[in-house]
């Protein structure tokens, strides 16, 4: 797979404190990539070195596989977090100017706005002032902007704040359809139970520094699936098995977390000799899971 | 990238022009102006008419005679001046009478004593301020009294007359080595005509970029063109768009009074089109040299002041940082019109600030050395780059430190990036 994005051990220090520390990652084409962490653990820092914004303090920054050059960034569709429009312009001439700025014919430009307005369920909005809109049309607006040029690269932070839960779903759907067209994806979040099923790779910061990075599969593996919930109906005596280190009993339910290595199938069997089990699932460890289990409980959120 | 600059002057000046404001604006400031100009003329007549009726009181009657003359050549001529001479009380008491009754506005009472060196004058009116003014007043009197004068020393009314003629004092300069008949009042009328406008434009046009600065940065747009766009090409399509918003306003403008000026209604005014200010066509290409450097390197500095301060309220603070070198400018300008070739003169009109008003006035004095023309315009027009480079990275570096204040070797590294 070709590599968009490369930072190798990048750094960006502000007066009082590091912003980012050393940070290495990469994306591939047609993938989506979560950056994650807790808020001012340096997600944005690094999402401004990306599209040049500042300039990192040490470390190398790579797009496209040339080093970082401003021309790059007609292939990036960027959404900053901080979301700004000029308040006064109407929807549609705003669509065309941003997308003028980022190469596109005014025409172009034009035909472009109105299919993304279409699907995006926004067309009557198109000759309004953008002040009159609400702050989550607003943001349909900007993630349009950030689209219309069909960039290679997709860079949003945090896109899904401040949306509602039909108009995250359309993102979200959005964003799975340019991945499968090849784009690459890069947003940031601190809420983790989003990019769980969204995210192919991720790289979990805190405190600046990775702390945990690779493909979402990978990840997850190396974290044990050490945690059963059992319902069953009769005696409870299996969960004196000796593959459990503590349980939470509730009535005909259980909570268990397992020993390390521990043998989960050999307690099943145990289970199901001696009692009636009507649900007996493995569970895999969340992503925030894994993130307290990492940083402990520093966490900065 | 000059798309991105025009492209971001284009959007910057379209929806400056439709805006209510700007066709607010356009339309009401030549209203008011012309309303003052109205008032003004009613006012002015007003005043004419306070001093039609006045009474001239003396006990010597060709003194009286000879005052009410010299009254009545004046600028402001009353319509009627009744002599009274040799006053009683009574005639007093009646012309007090008139003065209660708005008969008359005033009268003027000369006592010319035998063996008194100088008559008393008093002008009695009814109200505390003077209808005609003091000076008027007062040169009239002494103009009558030596009239008055040399008829009694035997002299005829034509030879009095001869003898007190204003002689006009014809001035001439020297341009191209010709001596050439001039109007030294006229030929300076332009540069203050380039002061008030270009005064007017930077207060009105230059912080209007410096508040569509502060703009981009509180909304946080820029994070979005930075994105795209470099920040030259940010400050140089504002100052462009800004700009060349302002020029149209103030070409509507212009083209107004020049309507005006040209048409019958002002001829009968005595005002003729351009001529009246008596600006020379070669005056006329270098007061739109002037006034364009100038404009737009006010407004670059407008620009640099926008990008380095964080809200619009100290827009307003510092603005007279940018106005202070006009005002020195003004201050100067009389230094400069008569000593128009002092090295003080030829360094401050050089210096790109000063440029604009202080070389039009030495062109309005006297042309100066090509070299010195030539090296004027080329600094201003550097100076006008320099300024928008410099905005540009102080926005870069003002924007991106969220109230962070930039370190030496930060800002050395953004002065290098591209």
């Amino acid at each position: 797979m070709e590599v968009l994005v490369e930072l190798e051990r990048v750094s960006k220090s502000y007066e009082e404190k590091a912003a980012v520390r050393d940070l290495t990652l990469k994306i591939e084409a047609g993938s989506m990539f979560g950056l994650l962490g807790p808020n001012g653990a340096g997600k944005t820092s690094t999402i401004r070195m990306i599209v040049g914004i500042t300039l990192p303090d040490a470390g190398k920054v790579t797009l496209f596989n040339k080093p970082w050059a401003s021309a790059s960034l007609a292939r990036v569709g960027y959404l900053p977090e901080e979301r700004g429009l000029y308040k006064k312009m109407k929807v549609i001439d705003q669509l065309v100017f941003l997308g003028e700025l980022r190469g596109l014919g005014a025409a172009e430009a034009g035909r472009r706005a109105k299919t993304w307005c279409e699907r995006m369920q926004m067309a009557d909005s198109m000759d309004k002032r953008t002040e009159e809109l609400s702050k989550g049309m607003q943001q349909k607006i900007q993630f349009i902007a950030t689209l219309l040029h069909d960039p290679e690269l997709i860079i949003m932070d945090e896109p899904f704040s401040g949306l509602d839960p039909v108009n995250a779903l359309l993102l979200q759907d959005t964003l799975l359809e340019l991945k499968k067209q090849g784009n690459a994806i890069l947003f940031s979040t601190h809420r983790m139970d989003q990019v769980e099923k969204l995210c192919d790779s991720i790289c979990l910061i805190n405190r600046g520094e990775a702390v945990l990075a690779g493909g979402m599969r990978e990840v997850k593996s190396r974290y044990e699936r050490n945690r059963v919930i059992v319902q069953y109906e009769g005696p409870d005596g299996f969960l004196q098995h000796p593959a459990i280190a503590e349980y939470k009993s509730y009535a005909g339910h259980a909570e268990i977390r397992l020993k390390p290595h521990a043998d989960a199938q050999d307690l099943l069997r145990q289970a199901v000799a001696t009692t009636t089990i009507t649900k007996f699932e493995l569970v895999e460890p969340s992503l925030e899971e894994i993130f307290i289990e990492t940083v402990g409980g520093h966490a900065d959120a | 990238m000059l798309r991105n600059t025009l492209l971001i002057a284009k959007r910057e000046y379209l929806e400056r022009i439709r805006s209510k404001v700007f066709r607010i604006t356009t339309v009401l400031v030549p209203v008011g102006m012309a309303g003052v100009a109205i008032l003004g003329g009613i006012g002015g007549k007003k005043m004419e008419a306070g001093v039609q009726n006045l009474a001239v009181v003396s006990n010597n009657a060709e003194l009286a005679q000879q005052v009410k003359a010299a009254l009545g050549n004046g600028e402001h001529a009353p319509k009627s001046i009744e002599v009274v001479t040799q006053p009683t009380d009574a005639d007093i008491a009646h012309l007090n009478q008139q003065v209660s009754d708005h008969d008359i506005g005033g009268y003027l009472k000369i006592d010319d004593e035998a063996g008194q060196t100088t008559p008393v004058a008093t002008w009695v009116s009814g109200s505390s301020t003077d209808f005609i003014g003091k000076s008027q007043m007062e040169s009239a009197v002494t103009d009558g009294l030596v009239r008055e004068q040399l008829l009694q020393r035997g002299m005829t009314d034509g030879q009095v007359k001869t003898l007190m003629k204003d002689v006009k004092l014809n001035t001439q300069q020297v341009k191209n080595g010709k001596a050439v008949t001039s109007d030294a009042e006229r030929s300076f009328a332009g540069a203050y005509v380039l002061i008030l406008v270009l005064y007017g434009s930077v207060l009105i046009y230059g912080i209007n970029i410096a508040r569509s600065v502060v703009e981009e940065k509180t909304s946080r747009v820029f994070e979005v063109l930075l994105s795209t766009a470099s920040s030259d090409d940010l400050m140089l399509g504002k100052l462009l768009g800004v700009g060349a918003t302002g020029l149209t306003q103030m070409g509507i403008w212009a083209l107004l009074i020049l309507g005006y000026a040209g048409s019958a209604l002002a001829g009968a005014q005595g005002i003729h089109g351009l001529n009246s200010l008596g600006i020379t066509k070669v005056e006329l290409v270098f007061f739109a040299i002037f006034f364009l450097g100038g404009f737009f390197l006010y407004s670059a500095m407008a620009a640099a002041l926008g990008s380095s301060v964080s809200g619009e309220q100290e827009v307003q603070q510092f603005s007279f940082i940018l106005i202070s070198p006009l005002v020195v400018s003004v201050v100067m300008m009389m230094y400069v019109m008569q000593n128009p070739s002092s090295p003080t003169s030829v360094i401050l009109s050089l210096l790109p600030p000063f440029t604009p008003i202080i070389m039009y006035m030495r062109i309005c004095a006297q042309t100066p050395p090509a070299w010195q023309l030539a090296l004027s315009v080329v600094l201003l027009l550097g100076s006008v780059l320099a300024m928008v480079w410099l905005a540009a990275r102080i926005y870069r570096v003002g924007v991106l430190m969220y109230g962070k204040r930039a370190t030496l070797p930060e800002m050395l590294r953004w002065l290098r990036y591209s």
